[in-house]
C-alpha cells in the first residue's frame, strides 16, 4: 500500500516489521521450550521431588536386586487392588536398600537408584529419544549388589542385641561386602499400606541414640579411640614425621606418671610390661601406647594430620551410594578451622579429642592400607540390568591415591603385629584366623564416665593379599577384645572360608 | 443486518477449494492417527469407544464447514479453517484423555464431561466461524459505530464487575441462567474493533507530531485522549479484575495497533516505558502481581505452594524431551489429583508439549505462526485501512495471546491464566477466537462479488450461477 493522501504513513511495511517481531517471539517461545526440552530434560526427570517417579511405581514394574550371587533381595508383588507393592525378601538387608513406599518415598539404595529401578532413566541419552516407540516405554534396571548376603546375615548375627555397625570392603576394588547398622526397622512394615503410618510414628519417637532409622555404618559418628591411630600412622609415615625407628626416650616414664602437657595428663598404663625401653613404632602400635601416639601427633603437627586424615576422606561426605556423614579429626574451633591447641592435637592423635568416625570412614581406612594406599572409592552396586538383557557394569575407581606403597607396607607390618604380635595378641589376638596372616587394631574408646566404652576393631586379611577390610563397631560394647575384636576376627575367617559357588 | 437479507443480495456460485480439502484430509488423518495413539495408552486396545465418536462428530462438523465454504464460493483464505482445524481437534483429544470430571454441565438432564463440553463448543464455534466468513458480506456495522461497540465493551466489563464471580481470586465470569461465560474474551475483539476504526479516521493526525512532551513528539491531544481512556478504562477495570494476563494482551495489542497505524516506534517505547513503570506499581501494591514475578524468577522458592503449579509444568516438559511420550503416554494425573492444576485451561500447551514433545511443541507454535502470517497478508491486501488494521489486529488477539500463555507455562513470561486459542477448554474462549477467524476470512475474500452490489437481475444471476455455466460469462454480464 503506497503513502496515502495527506501524509500517513504505509501500512504494509509497519505490517512487515511486526511479522518480523512476532517471529522474534515465538523464535524466543521455541528456545525456551528448547531449553527445558533437551538442556534441562535430564535433570528435571531426575529431581527428587519430580512425582513422575512415584507416578511410574504405580503404573510400571520395578527392578529387583539381587545380591552377588543372585539372591533376590527386594522384589514387587502385586496386590489384590492391582497396585504393585515391594517385598523385601531379606529383613537383613534394610540398612543397605532402605525402602520404597508409596507414601513416605524412598531411602537407601532404592532412592538413590529410584530411577534406574523405575526405568525411567536410561544410561544411554539416544535411547531415551525412542522410548515412545517401543512397545514398553519404561525399562526397569535390576541392581546386582556386591553385598553377600552370607556375610550380611552373619554380622547382622554377631551384633545381635547391641546398638553398633559393621562395614566389610574388598580393598583392592572397594566393593562393599556388608554393611549392617543395628538396630534397623522392618522395610515390609514401613511400606504397609494399613500399618506403615503407624510404625514410622513409632521409629520416630525414639532418641536420635536408639533410632532404627539412624544408619550407623554411614551416619553415624562415634569417638574412634585407638583405631584412630592408624589415621596418626599414615600421617605421621606419609608426611615423613615418623618412620620404624622413631622413639621417644621420656616414654617409659610416663607410662606411670603420664605425659604432661600444659597442664593436660595423657594417661596410659595398660602396657607397663613392655618396661624402661623406649617402644618403636611397631611396638607402640602393638601395645596401642597413648604417650607415644600423642608425642607423634605433636610430632605431625595439626595441620598435617589434617591434611593427611582428609586425604582418607575425613572433612566431608565420602561419595557413596548411601547418604554418608563427614566424619572429623578436630570441630575446628582453633585457629584457622584447626586444633585449639596441643592438647586437643595431642587427644586426637589417638582417637580421643574431638574426633569423631563413622564406621564406613573407618573401613576405608583399614581398605587403604591392605591396598597398598590406594583409596578406593566404596560401592554397592555391580551392575545394572534390563529386562531385555542389557548389563551395564559399574566397575571400581579409585579415590585417592594416598600412600605409597613402601609406607603403606610399614603400617600393615604394624597393624599384623597388633593382632599377631606376642604383646598384641593380649589385645587384639581375638581377631587370628587360623592359618592366614591377620593384620588389625583394635579401639576401647571412651565416651564420657557414665557409660561404658564403645569397642572398635579394624582389620583386613590376609595380610599379604588381602581380600577383605573390616570395620567393627559396638556401642558401648566395653573393652576391644571383649567384643569388636573376635567379631571382626569371627567374620574375616567365615569370609575367606565362604564356598565361591 | 440478517444473515438472510445478505445473502439474498449475493449470487451463490459453488467453487471448489482444492488446498482446503487436501489440508483438511491431512489434519483428519493426523487427528486419527493421535487418537489410535490416545486409545492405545489409554484402553489399552483400539476400541471405537465414546473418544473416536467424538472424534468423527468434529471432523464432520470441520468438513461441514468447509462444503459450506464451497458451497457459498466466496474466494476467502484456504489456510486459515485447516490450521484451527487441527489446533481444535488436538484440543478434543488433549481433553478426551483428562479426567472428565475437570468441567460438567447439566444439559436438559444429561450430564457432560469435559470433553463432551469441548466438543459441543467446538461446534459452536465451527458454526459461527462458517457463518461469519460466508454471511458477513460488510464491514459497516463494524466501521461506522466503533464508538456504540466501546460503549457495549466498557458496558460489558462494568456487568462483570458489579455481578461477576470469582474463581481463584480473579473475577472474570458472568452466569447467565445456566450459561457462564468471561467477556474478557469477547471485549478483546471489541477492542480491536474500535482500535480499528477510531486509528483509519484518526491516523493521520496522530502520526502528525505536533506536541512536544519532552524528547517525545505526541500527537494533537485532543486526539489521542479518546484513545487512551478506552485503553485506561479496559486495564483499570482488568486489573481490578486480576486478568493480568488479559491486561497484558490488551495492552500489547494496543501499542502494536498503534505503531501499525502511525509506525511511530517513539509511541512504542514510551507506551513500553509506562508499562513497565506501571507493572513496577502493581508489583508493590498488589500481592498477586508479586508472587506471579517472584514465582517466575524462582518457582522453587516456594515449591510446595505458589510454585507449584509451574514447577509441575517444567516437569512434564522435561518428561516429554524432544519427541514427547505419545499421546495419552503422559502423567496428566498423580493418583487422585492432578499433575498440574488448571491443565486443562493453562497448562495445555505444556501437556500437549509433555505428551508430542518438543517437535509437537514446535508445531503448535508453527500453526499460530501461520494465523500470523495469513492474517498479516489479508491486512497488507485490505482495501483501505480500516480493514487492514482490523486484520492486523485481529491476528493479533490470537498470536499474541497464544504467545503469552506459552511463555508463561515456558517460564520465558510471568505466568498469567488466558487460554491458549482453539486449544484450551472454555466456551468463551473459543466463541470469541471463532469471531475472531470468521472475520479474518471474511476480510480476506478476493472475489469480484465482494464490492459487486447488484440490485438488478439478482435472481437471473443467481440461477444462471445455479446452472454453473461459467464465471467469466456471468461477470460480463454484471
Amino acid at each position: 500500500m503506497s503513502q496515502r493522501p495527506g501524509g500517513a504513513p504505509s501500512i504494509a511495511s509497519a505490517l512487515l516489521r511486526v511479522a518480523i517481531a512476532i517471529a522474534t517471539l515465538y523464535v524466543a517461545l521455541g528456545l525456551g521450550a528448547s531449553y527445558w526440552q533437551v538442556v534441562e530434560a535430564q535433570r528435571l526427570t531426575n529431581d527428587p521431588s519430580n512425582p513422575l517417579s512415584l507416578a511410574a511405581a504405580r503404573s510400571a514394574p520395578r527392578g529387583r536386586i539381587f545380591d552377588v550371587r543372585g539372591r533376590v533381595l527386594a522384589r514387587n508383588v502385586k496386590q489384590a487392588n492391582g497396585e504393585s507393592i515391594r517385598e523385601y525378601t531379606y529383613p537383613v538387608m534394610a540398612p543397605v536398600l532402605g525402602y520404597k513406599s508409596l507414601v513416605f518415598g524412598a531411602s537407601g539404595l532404592e532412592k538413590t537408584y529410584d530411577a534406574e529401578l523405575a526405568g525411567i532413566r536410561q544410561l544411554t541419552p539416544g535411547d531415551e529419544m525412542l522410548r515412545k516407540f517401543r512397545a514398553r516405554p519404561y525399562d526397569p534396571q535390576d541392581l546386582v549388589l556386591s553385598i553377600d548376603l552370607r556375610l550380611q546375615g552373619r554380622a547382622t548375627q554377631a551384633l545381635g542385641g547391641n546398638r553398633g555397625a559393621i562395614v566389610a570392603i574388598e580393598p583392592t576394588t572397594g566393593r562393599i561386602l556388608a554393611l549392617v547398622s543395628a538396630p534397623t526397622f522392618d522395610a515390609n512394615r514401613l511400606i504397609d499400606p494399613v500399618e506403615g503410618r503407624a510404625y514410622l510414628k513409632s521409629l520416630s519417637e525414639q532418641p536420635a541414640s536408639r533410632s532404627p532409622l539412624l544408619n550407623r555404618a554411614t551416619q553415624g559418628r562415634f569417638t574412634p579411640g585407638s583405631v584412630f591411630k592408624i589415621v596418626t600412622a599414615i600421617a605421621g609415615v606419609g608426611s615423613g614425621a615418623i618412620d620404624a625407628g622413631t622413639r621417644y626416650q621420656e616414654q617409659p616414664g610416663e607410662e606411670e606418671s603420664g605425659f604432661l602437657i600444659k597442664g593436660f595428663r595423657v594417661r596410659d598404663g595398660h602396657h607397663l610390661f613392655t618396661g624402661g625401653e623406649p617402644l618403636d613404632f611397631l611396638q607402640a602400635t602393638e601395645v596401642s601406647c597413648n604417650v607415644w601416639y600423642a608425642r607423634s601427633g605433636l610430632r605431625i603437627g595439626g595441620p598435617a594430620l589434617l591434611d593427611w586424615a582428609g586425604r582418607l576422606g575425613f572433612g566431608q561426605p565420602i561419595p557413596f551410594e548411601l547418604p554418608t556423614a563427614p566424619s572429623i579429626v578436630t570441630r575446628g574451633e582453633g585457629p584457622g578451622g584447626g586444633f585449639i591447641d596441643e592438647v586437643e592435637l595431642a587427644n586426637a592423635a589417638y582417637g580421643q579429642g574431638q574426633t569423631f568416625a563413622t564406621p564406613l570412614q573407618m573401613a576405608l581406612v583399614a581398605a587403604t592400607v591392605a591396598n597398598g594406599g590406594t583409596l578406593m572409592r566404596p560401592k554397592l552396586v555391580d551392575e545394572l540390568r534390563g529386562a531385555n538383557g542389557g548389563v551395564t557394569p559399574l566397575g571400581p575407581s579409585a579415590m585417592s591415591q594416598v600412600l605409597p606403597r613402601g609406607s603403606a607396607d610399614l603400617i600393615r607390618a604394624a597393624m599384623v603385629q597388633a593382632v599377631e604380635g606376642e604383646w598384641g595378641r593380649g589385645f587384639a589376638g581375638g581377631a587370628r584366623i587360623p592359618g592366614v596372616t591377620t593384620a588389625g587394631k583394635g579401639g576401647t574408646a571412651e565416651v564420657d564416665d557414665t557409660n561404658r566404652p564403645h569397642s572398635w576393631f579394624i582389620g583386613f586379611a590376609p595380610a599379604e593379599a588381602p581380600r577383605i577390610a573390616i570395620a567393627v563397631l559396638v556401642q558401648e560394647g566395653g573393652f576391644a577384645s571383649e567384643r569388636a575384636v573376635p567379631i571382626a576376627g569371627d567374620l574375616m575367617e567365615a569370609y575367606l572360608k565362604l564356598p565361591a559357588e | 443486518m440478517t444473515l438472510g437479507a445478505t445473502l439474498r443480495r449475493v449470487r451463490v456460485r459453488p467453487r471448489m477449494r482444492i488446498r482446503e480439502l487436501v489440508l483438511l484430509a491431512s489434519v483428519s488423518m493426523a487427528l486419527v492417527v493421535g487418537w489410535a495413539s490416545l486409545a492405545s495408552h489409554v484402553a489399552g486396545s483400539l476400541t471405537l469407544g465414546r473418544q473416536f465418536s467424538h472424534l468423527v462428530l468434529y471432523l464432520g462438523a470441520v468438513f461441514a464447514v468447509h462444503l459450506a465454504f464451497v458451497v457459498a464460493g466466496r474466494r476467502t483464505d484456504q489456510l486459515l479453517l485447516p490450521v484451527i482445524a487441527l489446533l481444535g481437534g488436538l484440543s478434543l483429544l488433549l481433553m478426551e484423555r483428562l479426567p472428565q470430571g475437570l468441567a460438567t454441565q447439566d444439559m436438559g438432564g444429561v450430564e457432560l464431561g469435559l470433553a463432551s463440553l469441548q466438543l459441543l463448543w467446538l461446534g459452536v464455534a465451527m458454526l459461527l466461524v462458517a457463518a461469519i466468513a460466508i454471511g458477513v458480506r460488510s464491514d459497516g456495522w463494524l466501521r461506522y459505530y466503533k464508538y456504540t461497540w466501546a460503549a457495549v465493551g466498557v458496558g460489558l466489563l462494568l456487568l462483570v464487575f458489579v455481578l461477576g464471580e470469582e474463581t481463584n481470586g480473579a473475577r472474570l465470569s458472568l452466569r447467565i441462567g445456566p450459561l457462564q461465560g468471561q467477556p474478557s474474551e469477547l471485549l478483546k475483539v471489541i477492542l480491536v474493533v474500535f482500535l480499528a476504526g477510531y486509528l483509519a479516521d484518526n491516523r493521520t493526525l496522530l502520526a502528525q507530531a505536533s506536541t512536544r512532551f519532552g524528547p517525545i513528539k505526541l500527537p494533537p491531544v485532543p486526539y489521542l485522549l479518546p484513545m487512551v481512556a478506552m485503553w485506561g478504562i479496559a486495564l483499570a477495570v482488568v486489573i481490578f479484575q486480576r486478568d493480568l494476563g488479559a491486561a497484558l494482551l490488551f495492552f500489547s495489542i494496543f501499542l502494536t495497533l498503534l505503531y501499525v497505524a502511525t509506525r511511530r516506534a517513539s509511541y512504542v517505547v514510551l507506551g513500553g516505558l509506562l508499562f513497565v513503570g506501571g507493572s513496577s506499581v502493581l508489583y508493590f501494591v498488589f500481592g498477586h502481581v508479586q508472587d506471579r514475578v517472584d514465582i517466575w524468577i524462582d518457582p522453587f522458592v516456594d515449591p510446595l505452594d505458589r510454585g507449584f503449579q509451574i514447577i509441575r509444568a517444567l516437569y512434564a516438559f522435561g518428561r516429554g524431551g524432544i519427541v514427547g511420550t505419545g499421546l495419552g503416554a503422559g502423567l496428566p494425573q498423580v493418583g487422585e489429583s492432578l499433575a498440574i492444576p488448571a491443565v486443562h485451561t493453562d497448562f495445555v500447551f505444556t501437556a500437549l508439549s509433555e505428551e508430542l514433545g518438543l517437535l509437537g511443541g514446535f508445531v503448535i507454535l508453527g500453526l499460530y505462526l501461520v494465523i500470523a502470517e495469513r492474517g498479516l497478508r489479508i491486512a497488507a491486501a485490505a482495501d483501505d485501512d480500516f480493514r487492514a488494521l482490523l486484520a492486523a489486529g485481529l491476528t493479533l488477539v490470537i498470536v499474541l495471546q497464544a504467545a503469552i500463555i506459552a511463555g508463561g507455562n515456558l517460564r520465558v513470561f510471568p505466568l498469567t491464566g488466558i487460554t491458549l486459542p482453539f486449544i484450551s477448554y472454555g466456551g468463551s474462549s473459543l466463541l470469541a477466537n471463532a469471531i475472531v477467524i470468521g472475520l479474518l476470512l471474511a476480510l480476506s475474500d478476493r472475489g469480484p462479488e465482494r464490492l459487486a452490489a447488484p440490485s438488478a437481475g439478482r435472481r437471473r444471476g443467481f440461477r444462471a450461477g445455479m446452472r454453473a455455466v461459467g464465471g467469466r460469462i456471468e461477470k460480463v454480464i454484471s
